[in-house]
């Protein structure tokens, strides 16, 4: 068995599961009362049919922690459905807690940590909710003589052990009746399926069978240790009175399953139809580097038949570059996924911190549909997350202090998704109080980032202010955020995966930060240039501006040369030095040249390249670097004249 | 000729799983079904030797799909796939029509010793 492919599906579907339980979870918190009825009802059975899917898994993967959290959430909703159980508030937390316990669980298991998981305590809890339920009495099955009457008295005994034998012996009695008229099963149905059932039942049958098939029908529905016909009816069976039934538990298991089966299983469960197939990621990389390599052979085709003179020619390789173009979008396509695939994830965060903080926020997700690529959308998870709480602890004030400001008590915070032309644009808005500005300027004099005259800043500066690893204006450190941290790694992480970062702040009224991403990692917007006979690609994101060289503008400060523009002095870089190709370091044809600026977080500083070419949406092709090669690619590509690229890596660089 | 099974579950997994058991034991899988109403259309549609059925399903549950089944098809034979602790519902299958049933967490010779008795 292929281990490793089947914790796969298990983490992925796990993880799936775990975000609807946290979903049905919110719904159901804010009215617990409504568990029984409508919609609270749809969340308690979204919830059970997630966990119910989770434990089966686990069971398989011999997960016993992910097991038994399962299994102890599963009664406690069965018990809820079954009526038998009140939902309140409180089961509410020790769900959500348990939720919690089983999202780290499952995350344990990627890692093989799984079994070292304690989760007695909380189980415990969740059992303990369901001890604390109403009395159910159960009839005892005091007697088990099988009542005189027609046709022939059989005894079995199951084989000890036997798995659900209350269930077992339905089936060696469904085979009887196959054979006849069952007109007696002792004991009852109810108590066979009572956790003390022993396998040992009996039953009167009237057939015309003649005893030996009887016990071969019999046998055959397998686990049967012994099957006895008797003809001398009727034979008491042998007492099993060996506990008194007031010693028993309060809630046998089988009569809230029994309830349940009532509810669960006439009902028609309403869940969407699938309608996406799990496709490795890998297999459309393989089809995207198929695609590029077809973009080159559409290119060599072109230059081709540029030198024939062929009409019919022209139109194949003018249908077939139409066709590459189509099958590329398709392709790309296929890497996109929804971003509610990740924001779904959120309400449980904002509502977490939310309620950590003493805050009440109305959190709304806006552009649910908008697509992006996979792998970009799971990275921007952890910026999100951190801007979220940026906004709950620093942006959004208490209840009381939004009343006295003249706000509605609960603070509204805004995660969207919009489009626009080739990026999308991740944008989380809060109605707080904005950024402190005198406080931010207060804090950038004090640690020498801006100018002692100044007497406002900009947006823009601002961010580069409060994203300094260390930057910190909240007096207290709160366990979610003040430490300084967040906005820097949410700007990395952002502007690596070839992004930006934006941001509106209005005092009193709230700030806005947008994440401008580009829509897939695969192609990007580049410009390219040319050192000698050699192409690089450059990822625009990167890149403010272009300008021609002119001698006044290169300096050299201690030996190195730097370049003077708009009187900020950056250090430049020849392309030709640091991708090691031979030629002049100085004294070159400064007026042929160029100097791209880049910048990358807080770094800037100016390329020299001969020539540009233009800018293009190149296809990235991974690249494996050769030992010993340079590290300042990341990449190449194929440009559309069909001669390879190399992509740089701009923080390589800075 | 081997004998065909259409395998119903919900989740993936637990298709993969019986799915890999059942075609190295040398069945034909000849469907799947992830809710029990696909499970009653694919049945009518396949005429499969073998069903496994998935108790908790959405899209009418699994004891529904056998009742469905069976009622069109009285000699099919469903094999139930259920979890610990699920036995009313188990017994509620059977008097449903199913034949037999399966205790996860799945081992093969159970899930095949299982499937030999339903195929009788």
């Amino acid at each position: 068995m292929d281990s490793a492919r089947y914790r796969e599906l298990f983490l992925t579907e796990a993880r799936d599961h775990l975000v609807v339980i946290n979903q049905a979870l919110i719904a159901l918190e804010h009215a617990p009362a409504e568990a029984a009825t409508g919609a609270g009802r749809d969340s308690v059975d979204a919830i059970f049919r997630a966990v119910h899917t989770v434990k089966g898994m686990s069971g398989v993967m011999g997960y016993a922690a992910v097991g038994s959290l399962s299994h102890a959430m599963e009664t406690l909703l069965s018990r809820v459905r079954a009526g038998e159980q009140a939902l309140e508030g409180e089961h509410v937390t020790l769900l959500f807690d348990a939720a919690d316990a089983l999202e780290h669980a499952v995350e344990a298991s990627a890692t093989a940590q799984e079994s070292a998981l304690d989760v007695t305590s909380l189980v415990e809890r969740l059992q303990g909710r369901e001890r604390g339920a109403g009395p159910l009495a159960r009839a005892a099955d005091a007697s088990r003589t099988l009542p005189p009457g027609d046709g022939i008295a059989v005894h079995v005994t199951l084989e000890p052990g036997t798995i659900l034998p209350g269930a077992r012996a339905q089936l060696v009695v469904a085979r009887a009746r196959a054979l006849g008229a069952v007109t007696t099963v002792v004991p009852d149905e109810a108590s066979m399926l009572g956790d003390d059932f022993d396998g040992c039942f009996a039953m009167r049958l009237v057939c015309d069978a003649d005893d030996a098939s009887v016990v071969a029908a019999l046998r055959a529905a397998g686990f049967v240790h012994e099957a006895r016909v008797v003809r001398d009816a009727p034979l008491r069976e042998r007492s099993s009175s060996e506990g008194a039934p007031a010693e028993r538990a309060a809630v046998p298991r089988s009569e809230a399953e029994a309830q349940f089966a009532a509810t669960w299983g006439s009902e028609v469960l309403k869940a969407p139809l699938q309608r996406y197939v799990r496709i490795d990621l890998r297999r459309l990389d393989h089809l995207m580097t198929l695609v590029g390599e077809l973009m080159i052979v559409r290119g060599r085709l072109a230059q081709r038949a540029a030198t024939h003179d062929d009409p019919v020619l022209d139109e194949a390789v003018a249908e077939a570059s139409r066709l590459i173009g189509e099958l590329q979008d398709g392709v790309l396509g296929g890497r996109m996924v929804p971003v509610w695939q990740v924001f779904d994830r959120f309400p449980r965060v904002v509502r977490d911190a939310a309620r950590a903080l003493g805050k009440d926020v109305e959190f709304v997700i806006e552009g649910r549909e908008i697509e992006l690529d996979r792998s970009l959308l799971e990275q921007v998870a952890d910026p999100l997350v951190h801007l979220l709480r940026n906004a709950i602890d620093h942006g959004i004030e208490a209840p009381d202090a939004r009343l006295a400001a003249g706000k509605p008590a609960a603070g509204r915070l805004t995660l969207s998704a919009t489009r626009e032309r080739s990026a999308v644009v991740i944008r989380v808005r809060d109605d707080g109080r904005g950024v402190n500005r005198a406080k931010v300027l207060a804090k950038a004099k004090a640690m020498g980032l801006v100018d002692e005259e100044r007497d406002a800043l900009e947006d823009e500066e601002i961010l580069r202010v409060i994203s300094r690893a260390g930057f910190s204006t909240a007096d207290r450190v709160t366990e979610l955020s003040g430490r300084g941290v967040g906005i820097d790694a949410v700007l990395s992480r952002v502007r690596a995966l070839g992004g930006m970062v934006d941001l509106k702040s209005f005092e009193g009224a709230g700030t806005a930060f947008s994440l401008r991403l580009p829509v897939t990692l695969a192609v990007i917007p580049a410009l390219l240039a040319r050192v000698g006979d050699e192409s690089y690609a450059l990822p625009l994101t990167h890149v403010t501006e272009t300008l021609q060289l002119s001698r006044g503008v290169v300096r050299s400060v201690r030996g190195r040369e730097v370049i003077v523009i708009r009187e900020e002095v950056l250090p430049l870089l020849h392309l030709r030095d640091v991708v090691g190709l031979p030629g002049q370091a100085t004294g070159r044809d400064a007026s042929a040249s160029h100097v791209v600026l880049l910048e990358l977080a807080e770094r800037r500083a100016g390329l020299v390249v001969d020539q540009l070419l233009g800018q293009e949406e190149i296809v990235v092709k991974p690249f494996d670097a050769v030992r010993g090669a340079a590290s300042c690619f990341n990449g190449a590509t194929i440009t559309g004249d069909g001669s390879a690229a190399l992509i740089l890596e701009v923080s390589s660089l800075l | 000729m081997s004998h065909t099974v259409l395998i119903c579950d919900d989740a993936i997994f637990m298709r993969t799983m019986l799915s890999d058991i059942l075609q190295q034991a040398g069945f034909d899988v000849v469907g799947e079904a992830e809710t029990g109403a696909q499970a009653v259309d694919r049945y009518r549609e396949l005429r499969p030797d073998l069903v496994t059925m998935d108790i908790v399903m959405p899209d009418m549950g699994g004891i529904d799909a056998v009742r469905e089944i069976t009622r069109n098809d009285p000699g099919a034979k469903v094999l139930m796939c259920s979890a610990m602790g699920q036995q009313a519902l188990v017994v509620e299958a059977i008097q449903a029509g199913a034949k037999d049933f399966v205790v996860k967490p799945f081992q093969p010779s159970r899930v095949l010793e299982a499937v030999q008795r339903v195929l009788g």
